[in-house]
């Protein structure tokens, strides 16, 4: 497996590469500022269908926030709004083939992971003082500073290591499930294609199965499946085109929705949750006076 | 030059593009979308308390001013009804002074013509007394074929006028 690819690299500072990674993060930054500035433009007290769809998502979005972050926090909703978005496009930008999954190198996510560790902090420190945060760690008592040191480092770790684990991973066994279709493919094509009989046989009862199942026999969707992969193998080793991986054609498609959306929107919901939960517990809610 | 990256690795130009290109879609997100919205959101919530609040204050007003109404109407028809009992007592009033005062000049009226009768038969019946007095010579006279004196038999006649004015 290999990382990002490098398009090139601009010889200024000792060389900035541009890898398939920026390229993706700027597309999607460009591309949710086009809609947010056009899903935000020209909005009516009487809104329109469009208007009040995004009403609704905006305001799911501060629901979410006020109910993780406490009713304080509700003006960390434009970030974990940004940050879910640049998320969940970053990895569907992927299913485009051109572009590659930002969330699937780990520049991005350890990014965003050390931002809100910052944040945290930052909060932290506001809340408590520079003194105060540094005494935090120290608590309950003092014997447990080494483990809070650990684990305030540990905390952007595995929030980065698990978002691009999860896409990079659903990546790996995408690739890993095409090489190993092409293989069965053209195993199965040179094992027919030694025999000519067999592959005229295997064509013909492809042709009927496929028959069957158009006019609508019982289990009509097997039977065509079954019979369009019959008739492919027959009719390609017939042809003697054992290099087709034509094995590959469906299988990914169906994994991919597990993969890659699926995934790719809990990843980035857990990504935006952890970081909700982390900074507000760094703001607690202010002072009863 | 092309090439590819370390499947994990960071590298901290990837890394600060994707800082940067975070806070830019934050930044433009939160001015052009999430505050523009929420903003909307708040102000149609706002207008809409406001529609809610003047109409529950409409509803106070327009029942106030409906009690304010009924109470005013219940003492208009009171003071109707006082005012049409003391017509109706003063016109009841009114005629009783009317019919006593017709009654009254109705008396007088009838006590002045039964005067008057009274004066008038006391007349007719001296009249009748004198001439009845004048025929009773004149026919005694002729009976007797001589004159007699009136104011010789005037005793006499005046017996007899007595007895025809209680036979009459």
């Amino acid at each position: 497996m290999t990382g990002p690819k490098i398009y090139g690299v601009i010889p200024l500072f000792g060389g900035i590469p541009i890898t398939q990674t920026a390229v993706s993060s700027f597309v999607v930054m460009l591309l949710l500022c086009t809609a947010g500035v056009l899903l935000g433009y020209g909005l009516q007290k009487r809104p329109s269908r469009r208007q009040a769809l995004v009403e609704k998502g905006v305001s799911m979005l501060y629901g979410l926030v006020e109910d993780t972050m406490g009713k304080h926090n509700a003006y960390w909703a434009p970030y974990i709004g940004a940050l879910f978005l640049s998320s969940i496009c970053g990895t569907y930008i992927g299913m485009t083939g051109i572009l590659r999954s930002t969330t699937a190198d780990l520049s991005t996510t350890a990014t965003w992971a050390v931002m809100t560790s910052f944040l945290c902090w930052g909060c932290s420190i506001r809340a408590n003082g520079f003194l105060g945060w540094l005494k935090g760690f120290t608590e309950p008592v003092a014997v447990m500073t080494p483990m809070n040191l650990v684990s305030e480092i540990a905390q952007p770790i595995s929030m980065a290591f698990r978002h691009f684990g999860n896409i990079a991973g659903g990546g790996v066994l995408t690739s890993l499930l095409y090489s190993a279709l092409a293989a069965a493919s053209s195993m199965v094509l040179g094992l027919i294609g030694k025999s000519v009989v067999i592959s005229a046989l295997l064509l013909a009862a492809g042709v009927l199965l496929l028959a069957a199942g158009l006019r609508g026999c019982r289990r009509a969707l097997a039977c065509k499946i079954a019979g369009a992969v019959c008739a492919a193998t027959g009719a390609l080793a017939l042809l003697g085109l054992t290099g087709v991986p034509y094995l590959e054609v469906g299988v990914p498609g169906i994994l991919s929705l597990y993969f890659d959306v699926f995934s790719g929107g809990v990843q980035a919901l857990v990504f935006s949750l952890l970081t909700m939960v982390y900074v507000g517990s760094a703001c607690p809610p202010p002072e009863e006076t | 030059m092309t090439g590819f990256e370390s499947f994990v690795g960071v590298n901290p130009w990837t890394a600060l593009f994707t800082f940067c290109n975070l806070l830019i879609t934050f930044a433009v997100l939160k001015k052009f979308l999430f505050q523009p919205v929420r903003q909307m959101i708040d102000d149609r919530q706002k207008e809409v308390d406001q529609m809610y609040a003047q109409a529950a204050q409409a509803q106070q007003a327009a029942q106030t001013l409906e009690a304010e109404y009924k109470g005013r109407l219940q003492n208009i028809h009171d003071e109707q009804d006082a005012l049409l009992r003391e017509a109706t007592a003063r016109a009841r009033q009114r005629e009783e002074e009317i019919v006593q005062a017709a009654r009254d000049e109705a008396q007088g009226l009838r006590a002045a013509a039964e005067a008057d009768i009274a004066q008038a038969r006391k007349k007719a019946v001296h009249d009748l007394k004198d001439e009845i007095g004048g025929i009773a010579v004149e026919i005694a006279s002729k009976v007797v074929e001589r004159e007699i004196r009136e104011t010789d038999h005037q005793a006499l006649i005046d017996s007899f006028i007595q007895n025809v004015g209680d036979a009459s």
